[in-house]
């Protein structure tokens, strides 16, 4: 097993709710219940997310020692997709239309792409995708190492079904709110606007920033 | 099942501000920050700058490589009063340092660069736990820096205090 990664792009999600300990039997087992499976000889166009260990990347074994990442817990998911390569498809289909004459209709181009996968795509070895996370259990804090969408989508759902609590992404409002700021100022935060910092040369005076119009606005339905 | 965009439209200024902020603090106060604990760190702005752009159908700014925050442009966004976006920081705390992209409006770190690891690191599993450490201080200065400042910027005299200086920093 390589050491965890020391440099790339991280994000943050929080959780409410416990998860099991991860050095427990019943955290394995929740990691084993959506294990990866594999696609390799699947003869449609499918994906398949499921987790692994850093030490395992089939999927087939949990140990507790497998996820131990220091600190935290070393999780990571893995995800294989299949898919026809748009290349075949464009030259069966260029070979089909030159022997025709002339084009093919839809239902003869659906009918050709579906003849294509049943051939091809058990011959076609998916793409590989492994995502690693630090999970770090007291503080409900885990750190994903991917920044796609698909993969932080993909995660969140995985995450989810294995452990049946939502994750939240740390975002500057939800990191505020975990913050120790205080009841009235979690509640102000909730509202709070942008300040209008001053525009030197431009029309607006060079001292002093602007409070949020919302709070102008206020404050001037106060005076009157 | 994660709802990125739930209130993350919203908020994501408050980050930008965090950012900028950040700058402010480092050119006045030489980027010092005392956190819980007693933990001193020190956070300054590398060779990466990108501003909000004000509005929808205004262009963003990026400045690249060098000293970006010593350059005229940066003067200029700062007294029309731009947000940072993204910038890339150095972070230190003790004899490690850390370096990174923040973008602000997300909080999300990349291009991140963990301290070397530890000299006694003698296997994977060492090396391992060296850096989730590290992977976990970085995340959680981000967050003590991040709590630092909403306590100033929730204060009710936010604007007639260190709005205010920040303000005059600004226009300088």
């Amino acid at each position: 097993m390589a050491a965890i990664r020391r440099s790339g792009g991280v994000v943050a999600f929080f959780w409410a709710g416990k998860v099991p300990d991860p050095g427990s039997e019943s955290f394995c087992q929740a990691l084993a219940n959506r294990r990866f499976r594999t696609i390799e000889n699947a003869a449609s166009e499918e994906v398949s997310i499921g987790w692994v260990t850093p030490v395992d990347p089939t999927g087939d074994s949990f140990a507790a020692e497998d996820l131990d990442g220091g600190a935290g817990t070393w999780l990571r998911f893995r995800i294989d997709k299949k898919t026809l390569p748009k290349k075949w498809l464009q030259i069966h289909r260029d070979s089909a239309e030159k022997a025709k004459g002339k084009k093919l209709s839809a239902r003869e181009r659906r009918e050709l792409k579906d003849d294509l996968m049943e051939k091809l795509l058990p011959r076609v070895l998916p793409t590989i995708q492994l995502v690693d996370a630090l999970l770090f259990a007291e503080r409900r804090t885990v750190l994903l190492f991917a920044g796609s969408k698909a993969a932080r989508e993909a995660f969140g759902k995985l995450f989810f079904e294995s452990f049946s609590l939502p994750l939240e992404r740390g975002n500057p409002l939800q990191c505020g709110l975990r913050a120790d700021i205080g009841d009235s100022a979690r509640t102000l935060l909730e509202r709070l606007e942008p300040v209008r910092w001053p525009r030197v040369g431009g029309n607006e005076r060079a001292s002093g920033p602007r409070a949020p119009r919302a709070m102008q606005a206020a404050a001037e339905e106060g005076d009157a | 099942m994660i709802p990125e965009t739930k209130n993350a439209d919203t908020h994501g200024f408050l980050g930008e501000e965090f950012l900028t902020w950040l700058w402010f603090r480092w050119e006045s106060d030489g980027g010092e920050f005392t956190l819980s604990g007693g933990r001193v760190v020190g956070v300054a702005l590398d060779d990466f700058l990108a501003f909000a752009a004000p509005d929808e159908d205004s262009t963003e700014q990026t400045l690249r490589r060098g000293l970006p925050t010593r350059t005229a442009e940066a003067r200029i966004a700062l007294r029309q009063g731009s947000r940072l976006k993204k910038a890339r920081l150095l972070v230190a705390e003790g004899s490690r340092q850390w370096s990174a992209t923040l973008d602000a409006p997300t909080l999300a770190l990349s291009g991140v660069k963990l301290p070397e690891d530890a000299e006694e690191c003698e296997s994977d599993v060492d090396r391992t736990a060296d850096r989730a450490a590290n992977w976990l201080a970085l995340h959680e200065i981000v967050q003590a820096l991040y709590t630092q400042f909403l306590q100033q910027r929730l204060r009710p005299d936010y604007m007639k205090t260190a709005g205010e200086e920040q303000a005059r920093w600004m226009a300088s």
